[in-house]
């Protein structure tokens, strides 16, 4: 078949898939329409997996393309309805499908006994369709759609499951903030029609490469998709939607966090290269939001007690080093960190599912604990991913982020010092996570019985724990000399890039990386080991949890000097500076606006002689301004 | 004496017309305020004919011709409102008039 | 002197008669079929305007004409007739004896919209504005024994007068000057040079009356009252086709009389869009009733609108047709779902719409639909819609307005996704009773939804018609 054909068929399944489930889904019942939502999905991965053993360069050379028909055919600005595939793109879509795939295979066992598993899985394939939209767009009008789109599925899919209010105001939160950073990228769009008069991939960047380095327009254009990044993969101050919208299913979650929505930002930071390399100032501004999101979220992680929360900010944190390797320039290396991420993340939060599944729904990690024996699989696979998101060898993590941290040492040391700092936090919230849930005392309520999960929901799990395992041998550090096959693949998109370290200084920053890992995941586990303190209730809180739980205190700051303030930091981070500062700007700028809106209203008394009177006042007033003006 | 330019007619009109809007603006019985239209409109065509007249041009009197006609037609339909409104509430007063609003 | 020019008006008009005739005729009981006969007219007219749009030129010695812009916009007011008529036929049964009339009045308005779509002369544009909006105020307040509806038609009487005043005086002064109504001469007149202090004041009236209709601020304090009092049939009409008729005679008369009094004119329509988008969102968010939120929505649009108006170009027009046949189906799909939910709970509070999403999907979903297509979420169509306009705007240099407009954009998601909200939580009560909608505004409902999708994912073929309408009917 052709291959433009097989182009269009990969995001055209998931929409049949959409229709189908969501038009008949009553009429074909819970367990055809989950098996259709999920086979939909696998031919459009197999379908992407073919073009790719076809073509094991992706594209490189020629590039594969097709435009259905003009789809906005306005003055002077025609877009097409196209789509394209280069090394990016075809990887993105594998990560999407692939783990989509997972993802709906997983939903499967844990959506069985709910009765609006159809619309469920209807608006997964949505999400699905959304995205592939969005990496193979060929113009930024058509990934704009896209951007939406996946903004608006994370609403439906947030939002419509639970209709209780709490989850609904969660879901409205996601979907307005996300709307905020939109409204970024729409007006880069359109600074980007006044300047270029076009919003094609190609022509753009062939008529920015022509425009010198920093030239304002392009400044400006590249600082509102950086915006519009900044909303969608929640960076600060737009990130609080996130965590909030772990209100939504388990699965959704995952799909939200690995394969899904929160890597547009880096999609299209990436995707837009050209411009941004053109661009110094967007990228120091990139880099330092970045590092900012990293500390901060890895921060607030350290004190969270939902086990969906820890991983949601520990989500944050990720990609907040995402977006610092692409502002240090290194955006194959950022999108190595997206891809390894995609395995783990998925692994994490899949995994987290299985356990909120086996206690019934519950999430707070004070009343788990003790749990390997009892979901052994589930255990495995876990501690994989923990494994693997700390950075430690030879799990894929390590090798993502040993990358990272190279880049940034290459740009500036002191960059590469808060980094490893964020690392270590990393490691440390990832270890109390799972020696809380796992090994510590047995904490669960009484009356619930721990049970493995379904084979639908456990086989995932395996497949992304091998995942976890291999993908980071994909982009070795080239001290192995193994070559670095990712980013040999993805720079034809993503541009060249390397770090230009010295060997002897590459395995040194390597082994310091490494003891820095080991020694967070040591601390936690000797922290929240067998036997020791377990944080049971806020009262009988001890040491560093009532740090991380009160406001900070002088006379305990001798007692342990690294730790304690950090948690403290992270209390108040979460406490106040979250709830209080940029949650609250944003909650406040809302209720200005609504609060404006009542006064205003306020003119409208009702009283026609007002309105007669305003009607007159506008004309005089507005014919004073022409006779001035 | 002077003679009467259309500059006249125009400060005349202008005044009239002032005069309605005011009408309009401080009464609070619906007849006057419609009566208060009528005197705004009759301004209009004050400035119609007289312009019509100064630029040897008929149409704007033929204009004149039609707003009186269309105007009959809005003050019946208000008149035949004003009517209902009062079999509903007893009063023509606008003041009473205020459930629609915010 | 060719009368098929005037196919579509006179088709209209004949319609509006024969309407009045068959409800005398009909037996008491069954006035109400006055309502299908009018539907099946308005579908004629609507096939009519494709196949014999009437020949093109001007009419009646310049003071009528037909071309692109008044054939697409003669068909906005069909369909969105044609819509309203479809909605109204359960409403309608309540008024024992006047049923017919209002199908009548709802033709004779129509006559009128054509004729502003159709005026280049200012007294053509006066007759049609009055044939518009007298019978839109009988329509207004046809629920006789409701407070509410006879309030909202005394005051759409007396500040729809008051604003006929404000526009005659304007065009007395331009005709002062001019010598002429007729728009060519007016404009030849005023290009040569005669723009003194009176021509400016009369083209600010003028502006003033026409900026009336579309109900942009500080002219719009009218609407939000009379959507509230008025039918929600009627509200949706006055939202729609009123509101159409407005911007296509602005469309006629701002680049032809206004624009040659200088750049002063198009300041001022920049600042009333701004001042409605920004005054129109503000206002709509602490709003309770849903038609009254709709009302100060449709201010907001408004604010968009004018800048296609703004743009005075080809493109420009081709733009702002497009949005409003966006904002038709919109508006028809939001009104035709509070008017099948009004008639299930009884209220057309916001708050009452709290298990709508249990209760009926289909409400739910077209509402949805229509919501997001008015605050511009892709695929609904409202996104392609602003997209055009705006793009016009940007060209033309206006970014600030083009940033202006995306920021109101987004606080407007603020009430619709509120109402969205509501209307997915959980009803406070468990009661289950099935949502009964009748057939006619089933396909209102269904066909509002689904256009509003088409037109956001398929924009090509009927942007197309519209360039294609509009440069080979163009004068």
């Amino acid at each position: 078949m052709n291959e433009a054909v097989l182009l269009c068929l990969i995001p055209a399944l998931p929409l049949v898939g959409f229709l189908l489930t969501g038009l008949l889904g009553k009429k074909l019942g819970r367990g055809l329409s989950s098996w259709i939502g999920t086979l939909t999905v696998a031919a459009s991965f197999g379908l992407a997996l073919t073009l790719f053993i076809a073509h094991p360069d992706g594209f490189a050379a020629s590039g594969l393309g097709i435009q259905l028909f003009d789809w906005i055919p306005a003055a002077g600005l025609t877009i097409a309805f196209g789509l394209m595939l280069d090394p990016l793109s075809l990887i993105m879509t594998l990560v999407i499908t692939g783990i989509g795939f997972l993802i709906h295979l997983y939903s499967i066992g844990y959506m069985k006994h709910d009765e609006g598993a159809p619309r469920f899985f209807s608006f997964l394939n949505l999400f699905v369709f959304s995205m592939l939209l969005l990496v193979l767009a060929d113009n930024y009008a058509l990934m704009f759609v896209g951007w939406e789109g996946v903004g608006l599925c994370s609403y439906l899919l947030i939002g419509f499951w639970f209709t209780k209010d709490e989850y609904n105001a969660a879901a409205v939160k996601a979907f307005v903030m996300n709307r905020i950073g939109d409204l970024g990228f729409l007006l880069g769009l359109f600074v980007m029609v006044a300047t270029f008069g076009s919003l094609s991939f190609g022509e753009v960047f062939a008529k920015a490469g022509a425009m010198e380095a920093g030239a304002p327009a392009l400044t400006l254009i590249t600082l509102m998709l950086f915006v519009g990044a900044v909303g969608k993969s929640a960076q600060i101050p737009l990130y609080t939607w996130l965590p909030d919208a772990m209100a939504g299913p388990t699965p959704v979650s995952a799909l939200i966090h690995a394969a899904t929505m929160v890597t547009a930002g880096i999609y299209m930071v990436i995707r837009s290269h050209v411009l941004y390399d053109l661009a110094p100032i967007a990228l120091t501004v990139i880099s330092v939001v970045g590092l900012a999101t990293a500390i901060w979220a890895g921060l607030i992680a350290l004190s969270q007690r939902d086990i969906k929360k820890v991983l949601a900010y520990s989500t944050v944190s990720q990609l907040g080093f995402m977006f610092l390797t692409l502002g240090v320039g290194a955006y194959s290396t950022g999108y190595f960190h997206v891809f390894t991420h995609a395995f783990f993340k998925a692994l994490l939060f899949l995994a987290a599912g299985s356990v909120i599944h086996a206690l019934s729904g519950e999430q707070d990690i004070r009343k788990m604990g003790g749990l390997a024996k009892k979901l052994p699989i589930t255990y495995i696979t876990f501690l994989v991913g923990t494994l693997a998101i700390s950075g430690i060898p030879p799990f894929a993590g390590f090798f993502s982020k040993d990358a990272i941290l190279a880049a940034v040492y290459a740009r500036s040391p002191l960059l590469w010092g808060l980094s490893i700092f964020a690392a270590f936090l990393t490691a440390f919230y990832m270890g109390r996570l799972f020696i809380l849930v796992f090994h510590s005392k047995d904490r669960t309520t009484k009356g619930v019985h721990p049970h493995e999960s379904p084979w639908t929901m456990t086989v995932p799990l395996i497949v992304l724990a091998l995942g976890s395992t291999a993908a980071g041998f994909l982009g070795m550090p080239a001290v192995f000399g193994v070559p670095d096959w990712m980013a040999g693949f993805l720079a034809p998109s993503a541009g060249e890039y390397a770090v230009g370290l010295e060997e002897g200084t590459e395995w040194l920053l390597m082994g310091i990386s490494t003891v820095v890992v080991l020694c967070g995941f040591i601390f936690a586990v000797l922290k929240y080991g067998p036997g020791k303190v377990v944080p049971t209730e806020d009262k009988k809180t001890r040491g560093p949890v009532r740090w991380s739980l009160r406001k900070f205190r002088v006379d305990e700051f001798y007692d342990a000097l690294i730790v304690k303030p950090l948690f403290a930091l992270s209390s108040w981070l979460f406490g106040t500076a979250n709830d209080r500062g940029i949650d609250g700007v944003v909650r406040g700028t809302a209720g200005l606006v609504a609060w404006v809106g009542g006064r205003v209203r306020l003119l409208q008394t009702g009283n026609i002689v007002f309105y007669l009177f305003a009607m007159t006042l506008g004309v005089i007033v507005i014919a004073a301004v022409a006779a001035l003006g | 004496m002077g003679t009467i330019t259309l500059d006249h007619y125009i400060y005349l009109a202008s005044a009239l017309f002032a005069v309605g809007v005011v009408g309009v603006l401080i009464r609070r019985n619906i007849l006057i305020m419609m009566m208060g239209i009528e005197l705004m409109l009759n301004a209009v065509n004050i400035l119609l004919a007289a312009t019509s007249a100064f630029n040897g041009d008929s149409a704007g009197q033929v204009f004149v011709f039609f707003i009186m006609l269309v105007a009959a037609a809005e003050i019946a339909v208000g008149l035949a409102i004003i009517t209902m409104i009062y079999r509903n509430t007893g009063s023509i007063d606008v003041k009473d008039y205020s459930r629609l609003k915010g | 002197m060719d009368f098929s020019t005037l196919t579509l008006e006179i088709g209209a008009a004949a319609l509006a008669l024969i309407l009045l005739v068959v409800g005398l005729f009909l037996p008491d009981g069954k006035k109400g079929q006055v309502g299908i006969v009018a539907a099946l007219g308005f579908a004629f007219l609507l096939v009519l305007s494709f196949l014999a749009p009437g020949s093109k030129g001007p009419f009646f010695m310049g003071q009528y004409m037909n071309d692109g812009i008044s054939v697409l916009f003669k068909q906005i007011f069909i369909l969105g007739s044609l819509l309203v008529t479809l909605m109204s036929l359960r409403f309608t049964r309540r008024f024992e004896d006047a049923r017919g009339e209002f199908y009548v009045l709802l033709a004779f308005s129509l006559v009128g919209m054509m004729g502003m779509a159709g005026a280049t002369d200012f007294l053509t544009l006066y007759i049609a504005l009055e044939l518009m909006s007298i019978p839109l105020v009988v329509l207004t307040a046809f629920e006789k024994g409701s407070m509410r509806s006879t309030e909202a038609g005394m005051k759409y009487v007396l500040l729809g007068a008051m604003s006929s005043a404000i526009l005659l005086f304007g065009l007395s002064f331009l005709y002062g000057a001019a010598g002429s109504f007729g728009y060519g001469a007016v404009m030849a007149a005023l290009t040569g040079g005669q723009t003194g202090p009176l021509v400016v004041i009369g083209g600010i009236f003028a502006l003033a009356g026409l900026a009336f209709k579309v109900a942009a601020v500080p002219f719009h304090m009218w609407s939000p009252d009379i959507y509230e009092g008025a039918p929600v049939p009627v509200t949706a009409f006055l939202a729609v086709a009123s509101k159409a008729a407005g911007f296509a005679a602005l469309l006629r008369f701002f680049p032809v009389v206004l624009v040659p009094l200088g750049l002063g004119m198009t300041t001022l329509i920049v600042l009333i869009a701004a001042l409605s988008m920004v005054l129109g969102n503000l206002t709509a968010i602490p709003q309770t009733n849903i038609k009254r939120m709709l009302a100060w929505s449709s201010i907001a649009h408004a604010g968009y609108m004018l800048l296609g108006v703004m743009v005075a170009s080809f493109a420009g027009a081709a733009a702002l047709v497009y949005y409003l046949l966006v904002y038709l189906f919109a508006n028809v799909g939001a009104f035709a779902a509070v008017t099948a939910w009004s008639e299930l709970s009884g209220s057309d509070e916001i708050s009452s719409f709290k298990g709508m999403w249990k209760k009926s999907p289909l409400i739910s979903t077209v509402f949805i639909v229509s919501l997001l297509s008015l605050a511009g979420i892709p695929p609904a169509a409202g996104f392609i819609g602003k997209f055009f306009l705006f793009v016009e705007v940007a060209h033309k240099g206006y970014l600030w307005l083009v940033a202006l407009a995306l920021v109101m954009s987004v606080v407007s998601l603020y009430y619709y996704v509120s109402v969205i909200k509501t209307l997915v939580s959980e009803a406070p009560e468990g009661e289950t009773s099935k949502a009964d909608i009748p057939l006619a505004l089933r396909a209102v409902m269904l066909v509002s939804a689904v256009s509003t999708v088409v037109l956001g994912v398929l924009p090509g073929p009927v942007m197309g018609y519209i360039r294609n309408i509009l440069s080979t009917l163009s004068s």
